[in-house]
């Protein structure tokens, strides 16, 4: 996890693996979301084989997998970053890329506050996919979600599909924002994902109506609420 | 190409030296893990704890094995074949008895797990596989894997020009049906004419990035001999069944039958009789709705046989198929350890698919005090996972979701399902109405 955090970014991640923790013995004085640690639901999607996954481990754990193993339903992962003054919790949903997993896919971007949809430089069809969850999304989602789109495995240039500048004329039509990212070179992932936490408005109130957290969990919050299915 | 299976046998020899998690089970006691090999060749990742039990399951398993030799030493060696009671009314009253105190004896003996060394043959019977092999001709799967590879026909050759333009999944769907139609004409009608080389492909494309992807790590499973077997079944499956294709999901079920089995053909049929005969139909077909159904199944079971946890999950908005649906679909082989998925298997293939929710209840049930002390969604589901990552001794699991969560029959399930599936049906065919009039405003 220690590679987390080498790109040029304000923001600074509080996760799992920073040594400081808030007091325990303080933590029942903040158990209210407002005031410390907004938390936001956040779903991503995208053609199977794009790099849904690779983008949350690369976020989540700092690393890489060349073969990550393909995600049946969805798979949940949590991080912690902090904004300017702010805590954004995320919860992630990273689901199953397969067209036929599409009909579980409300399941999860139901009330989710912000989406990331995720094609590949490399496959128009995945470009293709992507633009109709953007549809589906603008149609069927929260109508306050944050979009971004992603355009991943950057590295990949000489196999280069879609223009940088076409996601982007895209995006700006469909008002989303818009990053080519890598998950192999952690190349714009963490800034993608501060971005989104930065759009977020503060006052959002947090999924869970009954989601009164405690600061700090050591037991369960965050040390093991990334998840490796 | 089927040289490879005698190689098969060889990576299986070793098997029998040591246990392991997967290296998709990490454990969170953090500081001090190990990594070795379970029964079945999975990296595992655990602490001193779990190292013991892996040994306790391990001795437990030898002495299993000594209750199954001392039956077959008894009853003779097939005697798990003589549970039916035969129609013919010539059986003797003792023979009847004698079958069905062999039906209570196994299924007793196997909700306390099938020997490894016997699992193919007993899955094999048990399942119906063998009887499903038995209705077509020997060379069924070699001519089914040769067919499928590598030749070209016309049908193939509009599938390549619709995949050198961007084309919808329902174009797909449409050419698949043609292929498949040629195929079963070049299969059954003019014999050994190969088709479908490009279809072929095609369906690759999407196998192939899954290959490497199925339990990566695995010592046979992770290699290009793995890779090519678990295509095989997988591909031959996709043209026996177009309605199921290839799912995600089949990968593990494939990769986990490749490995107990050890010979790809009946592997190929295990496949097969789990997905027509075991599991609820449409599990794996186009829009997943007979996995939709499943899910509805289990929500109200939950709320019926562990109320408290169904409330309290209710009250945080945790719906129980976030996390059931991958249990349902990779019949728990991405979640458990793999000799507890296998246990949980054997009692699948003997008694039907009521057992994935004896076991999916059985996980919530384990945990009740702590899930009803939750406050959130991500504490719910890490609670779930580290559960069931280090559920390394399969009594523990299978103790609780036979005798703790109450009999459920396949009868009772089966009147539930067909409660759920109009609302299903509808509630689908409704999505795929409105995602399509999004289309057309878009054009």
């Amino acid at each position: 996890m220690a590679t987390i955090g080498h790109n040029n970014l304000n923001a600074k991640l509080v996760g799992p693996s920073t040594p400081f923790r808030f007091p325990l013995f303080l933590s029942q004085y903040f158990v209210s979301d407002d005031l410390f640690l907004s938390s936001f639901r956040q779903v991503l999607l995208g053609d199977m084989g794009a790099g849904k996954s690779s983008l949350v481990l690369r976020f989540v754990k700092g690393q890489f997998l060349e073969f990550q193993e393909s995600t049946i339903g969805a798979a949940f992962f949590s991080q912690t970053l902090a904004v300017n003054d702010a805590t954004v919790k995320f919860e992630i949903w990273d689901t199953a890329g397969q067209e036929r997993y599409h009909s579980l896919a409300p399941m999860y971007y139901r009330g989710a506050a912000a989406a990331i949809i995720v094609y590949d430089i490399t496959s128009l069809d995945s470009f293709t996919r992507a633009k109709k969850w953007v549809q589906e999304l603008q149609k069927q989602g929260n109508p306050n979600m944050v979009m971004a789109l992603a355009g991943n495995k950057a590295d990949l240039e000489d196999k280069r599909k879609v223009t940088a500048e076409e996601a982007r004329v895209y995006a700006e039509e469909n008002g989303l924002f818009f990053m080519e990212t890598s998950a192999k070179t952690a190349s714009n992932v963490n800034d993608i994902f501060y971005e989104i936490a930065k759009r977020l408005p503060r006052a959002q109130p947090a999924q869970n109506p009954t989601g009164m957290v405690l600061v700090d969990r050591p037991a369960e919050g965050t040390r093991g609420a990334s998840c490796c299915s | 190409m089927y040289g490879t299976k005698s190689k098969i046998d060889l990576a299986f020899e070793y098997q029998s030296q040591v246990a392991v998690l997967r290296p998709s089970i990490h454990s969170r006691r953090a500081n001090l893990t190990v990594k070795f090999q379970d029964l079945y060749g999975f990296t595992v990742e655990g602490n001193v704890d779990d190292v013991n039990v892996l040994n306790e399951v391990r001795e437990k398993v030898r002495q299993q094995g000594r209750v199954w030799w001392a039956l077959e030493a008894s009853k003779g060696a097939n005697w798990y074949l003589h549970t039916t009671i035969g129609q013919s009314s010539a059986l003797t009253s003792s023979l009847k008895f004698s079958a069905l105190t062999n039906a209570i004896t196994l299924k007793k003996l196997i909700r306390k797990g099938i020997p490894p060394v016997l699992r193919p043959k007993i899955w094999f019977s048990l399942s119906g596989a063998a009887k499903k092999k038995s209705t077509v001709p020997d060379s069924y799967y070699d001519d089914l894997t040769k067919a499928v590879d590598g030749k070209v026909t016309p049908a193939t050759r509009q599938i390549d020009h619709v995949r050198s333009s961007p084309f919808s999944f329902h174009d797909h769907r449409t050419q698949l049906g043609l292929v498949l139609n040629s195929i079963k004409f070049l299969y059954y009608g003019s014999g050994h004419q190969g088709p479908s080389g490009l279809f072929g492909c095609l369906l690759f494309n999407k196998c192939l990035q899954d290959l490497p992807r199925t339990f990566p790590g695995h010592p046979w499973l992770d290699t290009p001999e793995g890779h090519a077997a678990l295509r095989r079944v997988l591909v031959a499956y996709s043209f026996r069944d177009s309605d199921v294709g290839y799912c995600q999901g089949l990968n593990y079920v494939a990769a986990l039958l490749l490995l107990v089995m050890k010979t790809e053909e009946d592997a190929f049929w295990m496949l097969a009789v789990l997905l027509e005969n075991v599991l609820v139909n449409d599990c794996y077909t186009n829009n997943l709705s007979g996995c939709h159904v499943e899910q509805r199944v289990f929500k109200d079971l939950l709320a019926k046989k562990c109320p408290r946890i169904a409330s309290h999950l209710e009250s945080l908005e945790f719906d129980v198929s976030l996390v059931a649906t991958e249990w349902f679909l990779c019949l728990f082989s991405k979640s458990l350890p793999s000799e507890t998925t296998l246990r949980v298997w054997d009692v699948i293939f003997n008694e039907g698919a009521k057992v994935i929710f004896n076991v999916a209840l059985a996980i919530f049930k384990m945990k009740e005090d702590e899930l009803i002390l939750t406050h959130h969604v991500g504490e719910v589901i890490n609670i779930l996972q580290t559960t069931t990552h280090h559920l390394f001794d399969p009594d523990d699991l299978l103790t609780v979701a036979f005798d703790k969560i109450g009999s459920m029959t396949t009868n009772t399930i089966s009147k539930q399902r067909k409660k759920q599936e109009p609302e299903v049906m509808k509630e689908l065919d409704q999505r795929i109405r409105r995602l399509n009039s999004l289309r057309t405003d878009d054009k």
